[in-house]
């Protein structure tokens, strides 16, 4: 009888166990750079994701993206990676290289997705080899950020498309005042007194780089060979890219020598226009007393071409299967109402999530340079060639050039050496 | 016999706590670095064994020298400024004056903000155009000075950040061995007839030895693993102005995935250090003796 009783307790114990942990939702780990702003409009729909979906529960967690990355080569190598990966379309190659994401061609063409129903350049970011590795999730590039308050000041109307080099040269110039009021076009002009400079860009960190590539491709021309092993491009045209650069600087005086912080520059009225991307709408919106918009970045050569980039969506390798089909649920999830993303700055992929943000204050500049948007290369060591590291030859070569204003050519060359060598090394 | 044995075995049963930690955490991955350190691998897979190529690459990659020569320079700048300053500071609070107890809050109140806050509080400082530190030399008629974005002012912008922020744990550590002094000697030097500066390199300096021995050696090492400041205020920029060894050997393994590569720079820095603290413990030895 007390066997019987035993055997009873036991079973029950076991059947209240198992229903318990049926009903116990799956638990999922996502993990994503977004680390201003933008992480809390993510964390938003992450949340609304969890109300309405039970059965599973997503654990956001961000941080800067380089010791993201880290952290997910390292959670990978003890077999423990994330469940869902953000990350920018051109880092998809150096993690698909050591097969640490799973191809999702498959499961995007059968949730419904085609090419057409985004935008080029973030379909196009997706992919390494021919094989789709990401959703792709939106898309981010440079556009001029303006103060409305200081434009009406000088009387300029501010500009709602592509506008020429020498137009917005001529801007700057007439936004740029020294402390007697006078402009760099004037005589008596002080150069080491100037109380609001027309432009700010930036000169210390990769994003000069950035502004140089974009600067290329707006002449035609890519920054390496068409197997991504070797630099190629006419020097010719990289001298005139960076020459616009540094004479923006240097001989224009419409942007300040090495400065440390051109956001706060902007945003505290120092500055006029500012060069950067989308993810600082947030920081605009927050500034008390700013008046803002964007335009395009102008067009300095032949052709109208913006760096930009694009953040995707990934599933690490991993052997879960549950796992894995509640992760691309969301992720399905995720694109299919990627419009209140727009909310970050950033600009969803998908054309039909893309309209939103067209509602939305300050996106003229980004919507219209979408369309024109060329991305870095996709190699599998981007993290090495186009590292944002301070030894890193393109930043060494971007300060040389816009900081120290040392002669371009040298500097250009020692520059493409360093990557070629990095290349020759492979990942 | 039994009793011995206790005596003998209980001790290292409280070591063993740390002992655990000190093996699985510190002692064990700096034997594996060394492993490492003779591979190519990238976090990913399986090591490859290179042998010694890693080091050969180290001592020919120029940006490893600059870095090096970089924290160099970074030790001149910083290790006899934060002693001399340690010290004096902890002479001044050391006396019965009006307002010490003000002053040594304020001395070591920086040295507990964290690094980073420290160091975006100092980027706004220094700022070229719109930094308070500009504006106020401009009433000096001083133009002016790119602090952080120029080659030669980023290091030693560093170097006065890092001296505010650290010189309070000198004097702390200083003002601890000053009090340590008994009076009774000092008062016996002035009945005497010596002058305060007498007492002071007589009697207090020769009594500071071991706090100074202990200071010069932690400013030393702390010296020279210099990273969080200039990562937060520079990165490692103008053009590799301030990049320091430890910030390339982050770059390498942690950016770049080149872990041996990462662990030869480790191993070097290892080896840089105990050399240091060799010839810095003989110059002590030598100064004691004579």
């Amino acid at each position: 009888m007390r066997l019987k009783l035993g055997i009873l307790a036991l079973l029950s114990i076991l059947v209240i166990g198992m229903v318990a942990m049926a009903a116990q939702p799956i638990e999922l780990t996502f993990w994503g750079g977004w680390t201003g702003p933008d992480g809390d409009v993510m964390r938003a729909l992450v949340d609304e994701y969890n109300s309405t979906h039970p059965d599973v529960h997503i654990t956001f967690t961000t941080m800067q993206w380089t010791p993201l990355f880290t952290k997910f080569m390292t959670s990978a190598a003890v077999g423990n990676p994330p469940d869902i990966l953000g990350m920018h379309g051109p880092d998809i190659p150096q993690f698909a290289a050591l097969n640490l994401l799973t191809p999702l061609g498959n499961v995007i063409s059968k949730a419904g997705f085609t090419a057409t129903q985004f935008a080029t350049a973030a379909w196009n970011g997706t992919f390494y080899n021919g094989v789709q590795y990401a959703f792709p999730l939106d898309l981010h590039m440079n556009a001029i950020y303006y103060n409305k308050t200081l434009f009406e000041k000088a009387g300029i109307t501010p500009p709602t498309g592509w506008i020429s080099g020498q137009q917005f040269l001529d801007m700057a110039i007439k936004l740029t005042i020294d402390k007697n009021g006078k402009h760099p076009n004037e005589p008596g002009f002080d150069p080491n007194n100037i109380v609001q400079y027309g432009f700010g860009l930036y000169s210390l960190n990769w994003h000069a780089f950035l502004q140089w590539y974009e600067l290329l491709a707006q002449q035609g021309y890519g920054f390496l060979n068409q197997q991504n092993t070797k630099v190629d491009y006419p020097l010719d045209a990289g001298l005139k890219a960076w020459q616009w650069l540094q004479d923006l600087v240097f001989k224009y005086h419409v942007s300040p020598v090495g400065a440390t912080n051109p956001l706060n520059d902007f945003l505290i009225g120092k500055t006029a226009m500012l060069e950067d991307g989308p993810w600082e709408i947030p920081a605009c919106q927050a500034q008390k007393g700013l008046e803002w918009g964007t335009f395009p970045i102008p067009q300095v050569f032949e052709q109208k071409t913006v760096w930009g980039s694009g953040h995707v969506l990934t599933i690490p390798v991993q052997k879960d299967k549950a796992k894995i089909q509640a992760a691309e649920d969301f992720v399905i999830w995720l694109i299919k109402n990627s419009s209140k993303w727009a909310l970050s700055g950033n600009i969803p992929a998908l054309n039909a999530a893309r309209e939103y943000a067209y509602s939305l204050p300050g996106r003229t500049g980004f919507l219209e340079s979408a369309p024109y948007e060329v991305m870095l290369p996709r190699i599998p060591n981007e993290a090495e060639v186009f590292s944002a590291a301070s030894v890193s030859p393109i930043v060494v070569a971007g300060q040389d050039i816009m900081v120290r204003d040392k002669d371009i050519l040298p500097v250009m060359k020692w520059m493409n050496d360093q990557i070629n060598q990095i290349l020759s090394r492979g990942q | 016999m039994r009793k011995n044995f206790r005596i003998l075995i209980i001790p290292y049963l409280f070591l063993i706590p740390y002992l655990f930690t000190f093996i699985a955490f510190r002692f064990g991955p700096s034997i594996a670095g060394f492993f490492v350190s003779l591979t190519s691998w990238n976090i990913v897979g399986t090591p490859k064994f290179i042998g010694f190529s890693n080091y050969i690459e180290l001592f020919n990659d120029p940006s490893f020298i600059t870095s090096l020569i970089n924290t160099l320079y970074f030790m001149v700048l910083t290790v006899p400024a934060l002693i001399v300053l340690g010290l004096l500071i902890a002479l001044l609070v050391d006396q019965n004056l009006k307002g010490r107890t003000i002053t040594r809050t304020f001395v070591f109140m920086p040295y507990v903000i964290m690094s980073t806050v420290v160091g975006v509080i100092w980027m706004w400082i220094f700022d070229t155009h719109f930094g308070i530190l500009n504006y106020y030399l401009s009433f000096f008629g001083i133009k002016p000075i790119a602090w952080l974005s120029s080659v030669n002012w980023a290091m030693p912008a560093v170097a006065i950040t890092t001296i505010w922020w650290t010189v309070g744990f000198n004097m702390i550590l200083f003002l601890a061995g000053l009090q340590d002094i008994p009076e009774e000697l000092k008062e016996a030097a002035r009945i005497d007839g010596a002058s305060n500066w007498q007492i002071f390199w007589n009697v207090t300096f020769p009594l500071l030895r071991s706090t100074t021995v202990v200071v010069l050696m932690l400013t030393l090492i702390n010296s020279f693993e210099v990273f969080d400041q200039v990562y937060v205020m520079t990165g490692g920029g103008p053009s590799m102005a301030t990049l320091t060894v430890i910030q390339y050997m982050y770059f390498q393994a942690f950016q770049y995935f080149r872990l041996g590569y990462g662990s030869a720079v480790a191993y070097v820095v290892f080896a840089f250090l105990i050399v240091l603290v060799l010839i810095e413990r003989q110059l002590l030895k030598k100064v004691g003796e004579s």
